[in-house]
């Protein structure tokens, strides 16, 4: 044994001697470098500054926000009142504010399920409900359809609203027009943004529309990043095009879901723009008021801005809440917490 | 209308993390709620302050700058722009003239850091609520107390009662500018040609409806945001039936006041024109200039019920010899509590000076400068309007015929003038614009209408934290 000259360390101490030389030499790291300037500047740069500007330019407005809507602040004045939580409980029995809520809540549910259908169904026929034959690959001229839905969301959001407002136009819009050539009589004169029943279908139809091609866009660009074998294997199996949307295109590219999901419920959530530009005043009986737009006449032509902040608190609150839950819900569906990047 | 921000910057999409997606707009609607910090603003009126005299009964100082922010909507800021040139020339004032489309959302961080301009023209339709700030502003009983560049007292050269509408709690803090006639308006030329003669009742205009159907027009039209301009008319229609209780009960916010006999009888007769048809469908729809044009320019209806502006606003959409000729809104019965030449009259652009402002002695002093011979003319002539000062439009109307019928009806009122505020004062034309769109479209009846006017009016006068303003 000895003739080998070499101490060979035994299973048991060995190790254990290897571990202290591995911490001292891990603590001798961190005294190395814990106070140099490099090591210094970094944080400085990449963490002290980065947080105090978050802290200052985000944090503080939360915060102040918050402390407005405990207050009767009317906007104008330097000073305030301090009067608790009255602002929420009036909140809560304050009947336009509830159903702008609902209208609100509404859009957040109906908006991003519609957008989204039809987003991935327009993206898997682009990328790969071609020809059963040969590669797979999308319908003939894929590449015009996918510039053409792109449109309406190079066009801001008041743009759209402005142009749709006209199209809906009762007696000069181009819809009323179409449809009373055609023979459709009884919409001369239907006013489709001023009638209840159909206000509010008629400016979530423009949302949609102005949406939807923004997330084809999103949903063709994670299709194309799955194996194209993986289709191919799927056909060899036999499963038609329906099935391969659902079976392997929904579950390949699900964290891709999962984010549109949550920003499109968010635009739901506010929708400020296209309602300003096409219901204005909230629309027939109020069936198109939003949360946002109620926040906005309370503060600016009411004059009550600390009443608007706590409609503001709760309107991040629900926008929180609506975030959680669609994690939950893919976390209970079987899908991982990773978000697409 | 205020164009917002795209709410949700396009490339933050792509990072798609959680925290960016719940909290990015998340800070967006607060932090539309978070106040610039609060400052202190000078004191009133210390910094600059001349020697008060004859000529200069504010004591403006020669040499210093007096800031006017001026609401750049129908009328532009041109005209005071000349008034500024006119204080410059009498009291060697540099008046620094800006305009403003949003004045509550440009204004309001200078006011709670104590720094607003020296004279606000506080108009349009993102005006600040004069209930919010009016005890920042400054009494302007001695700018209409003092005299003009003519030498006259500016109080006895305005219309009778246009100080009325900028007086709260006995506080004149705001000095409404241009005069406005209510009015149902229509086509002189058209009605000539017709041989139709305005309506004096509501029956007399469900008769005139019949006629107009037969040549196939509307009697009446609305454009959505507007829908509020027959509430308006439907108000002086019942102030004249009822007499002055029926306006003080409104603007006192009294329970059932929208259910008082005058005012119901004119609902009902409204009623019966849209029941009968002769309101162009639709107008819950269409945008309310694209509905004027509609009377004014293709005269698909024949009759709009409005303030003088709609002259102006129209200038580039009215038919070619069109005549546009105002009447007083008409009355319920034959003997109404107030004769049928009563006119409801106000003083629109509200210009007012607040206390903090660096040079308040400037802003009165402009104020002064726009109520002389020489502003006050100078707008009649450019704009087609009058302002609150008497004599400054000729019989002719510089060739307008609605600026014509205006003088006339003030002529023939005599001292029968009234307004109200409360539909501005407590901001509740959002909520009435909403009812009214839904009554005018035939959509609900008149105890529906009284049902959720009541309402409004109820949800104002038992709300502890909006103060009310008493009015007798």
């Amino acid at each position: 044994m000895s003739a080998l000259g070499t101490p060979v360390p035994g299973p048991g101490g060995g190790s254990r001697a290897l571990a202290a030389s591995r911490r001292g030499r891990r603590w001798e790291r961190w005294r190395r470098r814990n106070l140099t300037f490099d090591r210094v500047s970094f944080f400085v740069v990449f963490l002290v500054l980065p947080v105090a500007a978050y802290l200052a330019l985000v944090v503080s407005p939360f915060v102040q926000a918050v402390y407005f809507s405990l207050t009767n602040w009317s906007g104008f004045t330097p000073d305030m009142q301090f009067i608790g939580l009255s602002n929420y409980s009036k909140l809560f029995s304050d009947a336009t504010f509830l159903t702008a809520l609902r209208n609100s809540v509404e859009l957040a549910v109906v908006l991003p399920i519609v957008t989204l259908v039809i987003a991935l169904f327009f993206a898997s026929l682009v990328t790969v409900g071609g020809s059963s034959h040969g590669n797979v690959r999308g319908l003939r001229n894929s590449s015009v359809y996918r510039v053409i839905s792109f449109f309406p969301y190079v066009v801001p959001a008041i743009v759209i609203g402005l142009l749709w407002s006209q199209i809906y136009d009762p007696n000069s819009g181009l819809l009323n027009g179409v449809l009373t050539h055609i023979g459709l009589s009884q919409f001369k004169s239907f006013a489709w943004l001023g009638a209840v029943r159909t206000a509010k279908l008629a400016v979530m139809f423009v949302i949609v529309w102005g949406l939807v091609g923004f997330y084809m866009v999103l949903f063709i660009a994670a299709i194309k990043g799955v194996p194209a074998e993986i289709f191919e294997a799927a056909r060899v199996d036999g499963a038609g095009r329906f099935r391969t949307a659902v079976s392997i295109t929904i579950p390949m590219i699900r964290a891709n879901v999962q984010t549109a999901f949550i920003y499109m419920g968010i635009l739901s959530l506010d929708a400020f723009v296209y309602m300003a530009a096409l219901e204005p005043g909230g629309g027939p009986q109020n069936s198109t008021l939003v949360m946002t737009q109620q926040l906005f006449t309370t503060a600016f032509t009411k004059g009550q801005f600390g009443y608007a902040c706590a409609m503001g608190v709760v309107l991040a609150a629900i926008t929180l809440v609506y975030a959680g839950l669609v994690f939950a819900v893919n976390r209970l569906t079987g899908g991982t917490n990773e978000v697409g990047e | 209308m205020p164009v917002p921000q795209q709410p949700i910057p396009r490339r933050q999409f792509l990072r798609g993390s959680l925290a960016a997606a719940a909290l990015l707009p998340a800070s967006g609607f607060l932090a539309s709620c978070a106040s610039s910090g609060t400052g202190n603003g000078s004191g009133s009126g210390t910094k600059s302050k001349g020697k008060v005299s004859a000529n200069n009964p504010f004591g403006v100082a020669k040499g210093s700058t007096t800031e006017a922010v001026i609401f750049n909507g129908g009328y532009g800021i041109d005209y005071a722009k000349f008034a500024g040139d006119q204080m410059q020339k009498q009291q060697g004032v540099t008046v620094k003239v800006s305009p403003v489309t949003n004045v509550a959302q440009t204004l309001q961080p200078r006011f709670v850091a104590g720094n607003p301009p020296d004279v606000i023209d506080n108009s349009g339709a993102g005006l600040i609520g004069i209930n919010t700030i009016r005890n920042q502003l400054e009494d302007l009983t001695d700018v209409i107390e003092a005299k003009n560049y003519e030498g006259k007292v500016i109080k006895d050269t305005l219309f009778p009662g246009v100080t009325k509408p900028g007086t709260f709690d006995g506080k004149f803090v705001q000095l409404n500018y241009v005069l406005t006639v209510y009015a149902l308006w229509y086509s002189a030329s058209l009605f000539d040609q017709e041989g139709w003669t305005v309506p004096k009742t509501y029956d007399e205009m469900l008769t005139l409806g019949a006629k107009a159907k037969k040549k196939g027009k509307y009697l009446l039209g609305w454009g959505k945001e507007a829908a509020t301009y027959y509430q308006t008319m439907a108000i002086a229609s019942a102030i004249k039936e009822g007499g002055d209780e029926v306006r003080l009960a409104l603007e006192n916010l009294k329970p059932k006041c929208w259910s008082m006999p005058a005012i119901q009888s004119v609902f009902q007769g409204l009623k019966k024109i849209i029941d009968a048809g002769y309101v162009k469908p639709g107008g819950a729809g269409t945008q309310f200039t694209a509905a004027q044009a509609q009377w004014s320019n293709a005269e698909d209806f024949i009759l709009y019920p409005s303030g003088g502006w709609i002259e102006n606003e129209m200038k580039t959409q009215t038919k070619k010899g069109f005549k546009m000729t105002g009447a007083p809104e008409p009355v319920v019965s034959s003997s109404p509590a107030m004769p049928y030449e009563a006119l409801h009259s106000t003083a629109g652009e509200g210009y007012i000076v607040p206390s903090k402002g660096k040079n308040v002695a400037g802003g009165k002093e402009f104020l002064r400068a726009m109520l002389s011979k020489d502003a006050a003319t100078n707008f009649a002539k450019t704009k087609l309007s009058s302002t609150i000062v008497k004599g400054t439009v000729p019989p002719d109307g510089f060739g307008s015929t609605a600026l014509q019928s205006q003088i006339k009806l003030l002529a023939s009122a005599g001292t029968n003038v009234f307004s109200w505020n409360f539909v501005d004062l407590y901001g509740m034309n959002t909520d009435q614009l909403v009812l009214w769109n839904t009554f005018l479209s035939g959509g609900s009846d008149v105890a529906t209408l009284t049902k959720g006017l009541q309402g409004i009016t109820d949800k104002i006068a038992n709300d502890s934290s909006i103060k009310k303003v008493p009015v007798t």
